[in-house]
């Protein structure tokens, strides 16, 4: 699904890249640039830590990382990774606490406007719009406090009892895990309500939210 | 100590040019003391809108590179001569050759001489608009009741904040009251919808414009133009005056007839 060599995510400990193959630092030193450009300076002012898959990063090419970043307003840190990104889960727990998100979960206090990108690993919350041109890919739920008009992609790591909510549902594209669909070509009338959508025997489905 | 204004779009060909030449014409009308700025470098054609292309000697690239002092390069208006002045973008350059720590720099020369500087952003998201909005303390967004338009303009107010210019205001250009009544153009409300930022003015299409610009005219000085009182009120309401909207829908017959009925027009 993502060829690119690295990525950058939220987790637990804060901003991660993550890079697959170390070995080849030229092309992951521009997948990273690539990310940072497509971000804006949606990292501006934070730090983040590296998690290597594969291979090892010489000082010179973590002073090279360092460097690029830091052109983003970002900051190394030099500290190892205190836990594994995916904590394997502990069944017993999830038993007890059916109803309990084990996920992080990011708020966003403003409107996603076109042309930026959100990528998260957990549930995304925005108190605000979601413009058509920007994305939210998330690998829990996503919920936006506002209109959904952009592309939106939950669960994207394959769980699909992912669910998307909206104020006013209506997405250029929806993805839950691998299901993808996107808006019909005629012009719908305007969602009453707040909405759902959800995976149902393989496709997405929307229906209006009541609780 | 001035105030320097960027006017910018994403979108190409919505009225930028346009709407710098008629805001900087109405500022000094009003009597401020105005600075344009053509930014497009190597588009340049805010000298052509206001008839004053057969005046440059020296342009912005000449003054940043110190071949002359900015006092020389800048080009006075036809109508208010050294309240409104004009300092042409290099037509034979590229858009790199200025950096935006030059614009920032001689923004701040600027201000200390004129109240308002305004810079014109040429179209996309580049080098050039990096470099108009670097020394910019206020954005002036504009955009036009179309689809795309209305994507790019919603781009640049997230680049705009990115780059900490917040609060940019919105100028929604060509709206013809026709089509929006029919359905067949998107309405104020439905950009306002998408793009949640305050709205500065809204200017009906009209071929005023059109005929004005060919002759190296302001809109804006034309008393009987629907554009042109637009344009006015949206200068007002840069001078902080509470300016209400202007009723697009009204056909002038029946804004005569009211006029009447209100004992204004005897």
């Amino acid at each position: 699904m993502n060829t690119e060599l690295c990525t950058i995510k939220g987790t637990r400990e804060g901003l991660v890249i993550t890079i697959r193959d170390a070995t080849q630092f030229g092309e992951v030193l521009r997948s990273l640039e690539r990310q940072l450009l497509a971000s804006q300076s949606f990292f501006r002012g934070s730090s983040a830590k590296l998690y290597l898959q594969q291979g090892v990063l010489t000082e010179g090419q973590m002073d090279d990382i360092e460097s690029l970043i830091a052109d983003y307003g970002m900051r190394l840190n030099r500290e190892p990774l205190n836990a594994p990104l995916h904590r394997p889960v502990d069944e017993s727990i999830v038993e007890d606490a059916k109803d309990v998100q084990e996920d992080n979960t990011l708020l966003v206090r403003r409107t996603i406007r076109s042309g930026q990108r959100l990528h998260y690993d957990g549930n995304v919350v925005v108190m605000g719009d979601v413009n058509p041109g920007a994305e939210i890919i998330c690998t829990g739920d996503i919920l936006v406090l506002g209109s959904l008009r952009g592309v939106a992609h939950a669960g994207a790591e394959g769980k699909v009892d992912a669910t998307v909510f909206a104020f006013r549902l209506e997405p250029t594209q929806l993805r839950i895990a691998h299901v993808i669909s996107r808006a019909p070509d005629e012009k719908l009338p305007q969602p009453e309500g707040p909405e759902i959508a959800r995976v149902v025997e393989n496709s997405i489905q929307l229906s209006v939210y009541n609780h | 100590m001035g105030k320097v204004i960027v006017i910018t779009s994403g979108k190409g060909g919505v009225g930028k040019t346009t709407t710098t030449a008629n805001l900087g014409t109405g500022l000094a009308a009003a009597g401020q003391k105005v600075c344009l700025v053509d930014t497009d470098i190597g588009l340049r054609n805010l000298d052509v809108v206001l008839g004053l292309e057969n005046r440059i000697v020296y342009d912005l690239l000449d003054v940043v590179e110190g071949n002359c002092r900015v006092r020389q390069a800048l080009i006075k208006d036809k109508h208010f001569g050294e309240s409104l002045v004009l300092l042409p973008a290099a037509q034979t350059r590229e858009k790199d050759a200025v950096s935006p720590e030059q614009m920032v720099e001689l923004m701040a020369q600027l201000k200390e001489e004129y109240d308002f500087i305004i810079l014109d952003s040429p179209a996309g998201i580049e080098h050039g608009f990096k470099n108009a909005i670097a020394g910019a303390d206020q954005a002036i967004v504009v955009t036009t009741p179309e689809i795309s338009a209305v994507r790019d303009a919603d781009r640049i107010i997230g680049l705009l904040e990115a780059a900490e210019l917040y609060d940019p205001q919105l100028i929604i250009n060509r709206v013809r009251p026709d089509m929006v009544r029919k359905g067949d153009m998107m309405d104020i409300d439905d950009i306002d919808d998408i793009l949640a930022i305050s709205i500065l003015g809204v200017i009906p299409d009209d071929q005023d414009i059109i005929v004005s610009t060919n002759r190296g005219e302001t809109v804006v000085m034309d008393k009987k133009s629907r554009p042109g009182q637009a344009y006015r009120n949206v200068v007002r309401r840069i001078l902080g005056e509470e300016v209400p909207f202007m009723d697009l829908q009204e056909r002038k017959i029946m804004h005569w007839f009211k006029r009447i009925l209100s004992g204004e027009a005897q």
